[in-house]
């Protein structure tokens, strides 16, 4: 698509929201909840090209925030945001505000390796390092300087248990990570990440390479885990953002269309564009 | 014709062409590796002695004993523009090349004898090989030994020699340990206080006291570098006790003394075991001996040790230093215009003739940093240069920087294969830059790195040309690892197996005899890079076993 027909594309969008409110300002219930994350006039250029447009959030803290949408709409990019991720690629450029536990996480002082033990994060394929389960998730404690057996030992296990992994890997925890299956793999990168006990766990299409029954225990253990992180979870599926998610935004195009609770992005959008996405009329 | 173009255009032909190529790089291969095996082994086999009598040029009949060693058909032309005379109507005429041995009496130890001119060959039983200190071989009748000035009268004089000789050995051992170990000790301690006084005077600190102390050490080393000349002098006396008499095919007797025989064999007696036996007996004498008479005779021991010695030096300095080049081109730099650059140069290094290297090491490594270390370092041994002569240390870090491009390259490409989700998985578990380099991705690189390390060996072990230039001698008088402090002596010249082939096949003056030993050493050579490559594989494909997986 070119830069012309994309502009296009993009006014035609803008003419169908009928009333341009910020989609902060239209989420009922959420001041029920403290808040995880505050996203504030997000701008994300690759090179020339804008991937993120003046997006403006807010992310309740421990409940399950998914964001839908079309391919190429930006959500990985916005996810990898919150870690910054996206500081790996040369190109990325990002101006406004994204504020975590009340803090800028892209100001001058920040330390990025601090940030991301804070903000853990799950990738759509299992990524596992080539050593055995148990070093797998010892890594990133192993990083911060634990190096007591006993207290390694319990932390493995206890984030094993969180992934509901143990049971099955707790016969053979230096075995090489990979001897697991891939659901099992997926479920180690979720120990892996909440061993370090972040306070927000971010996911990337979590399920898109598992079978139905491994997609199944993940999201489960999703369900499980949002008593203790906030969960930012970006996926295809809408099934699975309106089984799992407590709140929606839809993404098209680089910009956050909608905002709101997952019950009522799905059963009364407000906006067209969202509902014709979620009916499956494009996309 | 439609069939033919049929053919061609199915591919058939390709097919065959590819194959055919293929197979040539075997034969190649195959064909120079049998070559040198065989030749090299040869040259270990203990060839039955045969007698021959033959008509010489003048028609007198003459009487040779000796070993095939060549046979070979030339034209009759050739032979008769040579001057040799041949019977008219034959066109063709075998020739043998005889191993006489014998140089001291014959001047040469090898004759060619036309096919036509024999009138008769025998095997006998009787004829022994005695290998000598000097002069090669001698081929011949064993007569009596005589112990200690009596002539030994038993029924069996090969049993007598045989004693005589197993007495000798011993106490050549004893001798060559003497002089290796204790002799070798006194000398290197005394050259070192030398060298200490020396430096003393430099610095203008050889007061009396610093002095006295030095000779008074100088004085217990030279007493007992005394005592030890004594023991050894007993032992060479002892080693001079016995004599052997022999006679040579033609009747001439001599007498040899006992102390020049190092080894005997009796060909015409083995049976094919025996000389099986002998053949790995020889072998092995190559392999683990000092070279005698201008590198002909003797093993290759040394040879052995330096290369492989240099070997192992040259990966210890280009591995932390290829790696460390990679990682920050790789991971560190900006991609940009500058590291394009840097990249293009370091493949153009690659390219560089070996040469060139070889004279670099020399103009910089040898004369400018070798001059620098010697004098802010080895003053009191000066104008006698350590450092600032060829040596082993300049020799393998000349070859590291020769090496260096395959490193970086190989590592490059071991640290670019590493999937990308494996790097953010790591940092995103709050792992820095280095954490994640050191504990993930260097880690999984090493297969990579271990390529990098056996082609540079590969390459390094056979190279010749920038040797000669920084540190390669054709007779090192030690090796470069011995009892003495520091025990690994980096600033020693040395022996490699390259050179020795250069060395034995092109500088001999025996040039009959340097044949087969060029053929074994060049074998040698091939097994050593061999060895040397297995192992460095064997490491390689474990590591990759371990950090297999994850294709993506």
């Amino acid at each position: 698509m070119t830069q012309q027909e994309t502009q296009q594309v993009k006014s035609q969008i803008k003419s169908q929201i009928k009333s341009p409110i910020k989609p902060q300002n239209i989420v009922e219930g959420m001041d029920k909840h403290p808040t995880a994350v505050t996203v504030s006039n997000l701008n994300l250029f690759y090179g020339g090209a804008q991937a993120l447009q003046d997006v403006n959030l807010i992310i309740p803290e421990k409940q399950v925030t998914a964001f839908i949408g079309p391919s190429g709409c930006g959500k990985s990019t916005l996810l990898r945001c919150f870690n910054r991720l996206n500081d790996l690629i040369d190109i990325c450029r990002i101006e406004g505000k994204i504020v975590l536990n009340g803090r800028d996480i892209y100001a001058e002082d920040v330390n990025v390796p601090e940030l991301r033990r804070e903000v853990g994060i799950v990738f759509q394929k299992p990524n596992p390092f080539p050593k055995s389960i148990y070093e797998n998730v010892a890594y990133g404690l192993r990083i911060q300087g634990m190096n007591k057996r006993r207290e390694l030992d319990e932390t493995v296990e206890w984030a094993l248990k969180g992934a509901a992994l143990w049971d099955e890997v707790k016969d053979r925890l230096n075995d090489s990570a990979f001897g697991l299956s891939g659901g099992q793999q997926q479920r180690l990168i979720i120990a892996r990440a909440i061993a370090v006990q972040p306070k927000c766990i971010l996911l990337d299409e979590p399920c898109s390479a598992l079978d139905p029954i491994s997609t199944l225990k993940v999201e489960e253990l999703i369900n499980e885990l949002k008593s203790q992180f906030t969960i930012i979870m970006v996926t295809h599926n809408m099934q699975q953002a309106a089984r799992v998610s407590d709140y929606t935004a839809f993404m098209y195009m680089g910009e956050l269309i909608e905002f709101g609770a997952t019950t009522q992005v799905f059963t009364n959008p407000r906006l067209k564009k969202t509902e014709d996405y979620i009916t499956g009329r494009y996309g | 014709m439609n069939k033919l173009t049929r053919w061609i255009r199915n591919g058939t032909p390709w097919i065959w062409l590819n194959a055919a190529a293929v197979s040539a790089c075997i034969l190649l291969v195959v064909g120079l590796l049998s070559l040198i095996a065989v030749r090299g082994a040869g040259h270990f086999w203990p060839t039955a002695v045969q007698e021959m009598v033959y008509l010489d040029a003048a028609g007198k009949s003459v009487k040779v004993a000796g070993q095939v060693t060549e046979t070979e058909t030339v034209t009759a032309v050739r032979l008769r523009e040579s001057g040799v005379e041949v019977a008219e109507g034959t066109e063709f005429v075998r020739r043998f090349l005889l191993k006489t041995g014998n140089r001291d009496i014959y001047s040469s130890d090898f004759v060619w004898i036309l096919e036509p001119s024999i009138v008769s060959t025998t095997v006998p039983r009787s004829t022994v090989i005695l290998e000598r200190d000097e002069w090669g071989v001698f081929i011949g009748g064993l007569v009596g030994v005589r112990v200690a000035g009596d002539l030994q009268s038993s029924a069996d004089i090969w049993d007598d020699f045989q004693d005589s000789l197993a007495y000798a050995n011993a106490i050549r051992e004893e001798i060559d340990e003497l002089q290796n170990d204790e002799i070798g000790r006194v000398n290197y301690s005394l050259e070192r206080l030398r060298l200490k006084q020396r430096k003393l005077e430099i610095s203008g600190e050889d007061d009396a006291a610093h002095l006295a102390d030095i000779n008074k050490a100088k004085a217990i080393l030279q007493q007992e570098y005394v005592g030890l000349e004594e023991k050894l002098n007993q032992m060479y006396t002892e080693l001079r006790r016995d004599e052997v008499i022999v006679n040579t095919v033609e009747g001439q007797e001599l007498e040899l003394p006992m102390a020049s025989i190092l080894d005997a064999h009796r060909p015409n007696q083995m049976g094919f075991f025996r000389k099986i036996g002998y053949f790995f007996h020889s072998l092995w004498k190559f392999v683990s001996e000092d070279p005698r008479e201008a590198n002909t005779e003797g093993g290759i021991f040394p040879a052995i040790f330096g290369t492989v010695l240099m070997v192992l030096l040259m990966s210890v300095f280009v591995t932390p230093l290829g790696v460390i080049a990679a990682v920050y081109l790789k991971e560190y730099a900006h991609q940009g215009l500058f590291t394009r650059f840097i990249r293009i140069a370091v493949n153009n290094l690659a390219g560089v003739p070996s040469i060139v290297y070889g004279v670099f090491g020399l103009g910089f490594f040898i004369y400018t940093l070798g001059g620098s270390i010697d004098k802010i370092f080895y003053p009191e041994a000066l104008p006698a240069p350590t450092f600032g002569t060829g040596g082993l240390f300049w020799a393998s870090l000349t070859l590291a920087l020769l090496t260096l491009p395959v490193v970086i390259v190989s590592t490059e490409e071991g640290l670019s294969r590493i999937p990308r989700s494996i790097r953010e998985g790591s940092l995103a578990l709050g792992a820095t830059q280095w954490e994640t380099l050191w504990r993930t991705v260097l880690p999984m690189a090493s297969p990579g790195i271990m390529t990098g390390l056996i082609l540079a060996v590969a390459r390094a072990a056979g190279e010749v040309a920038p040797l000669m230039l920084v540190g390669v001698v054709k007779l090192a008088p030690s090796l470069p690892l011995d009892g003495n402090w520091p025990f690994l002596h980096l600033e020693r010249k040395f022996m490699h197996l390259g050179f020795h082939i250069y060395d034995v096949g092109f500088q001999s003056p025996n040039v009959e005899a340097a044949r087969p030993l060029v053929y074994a050493t060049a074998l040698l050579l091939v097994v050593v890079i061999v060895l040397l490559n297995l192992v460095a594989i064997k490491v390689r494909n474990r590591l990759s076993e371990r950090y297999r997986g994850l294709e993506s």
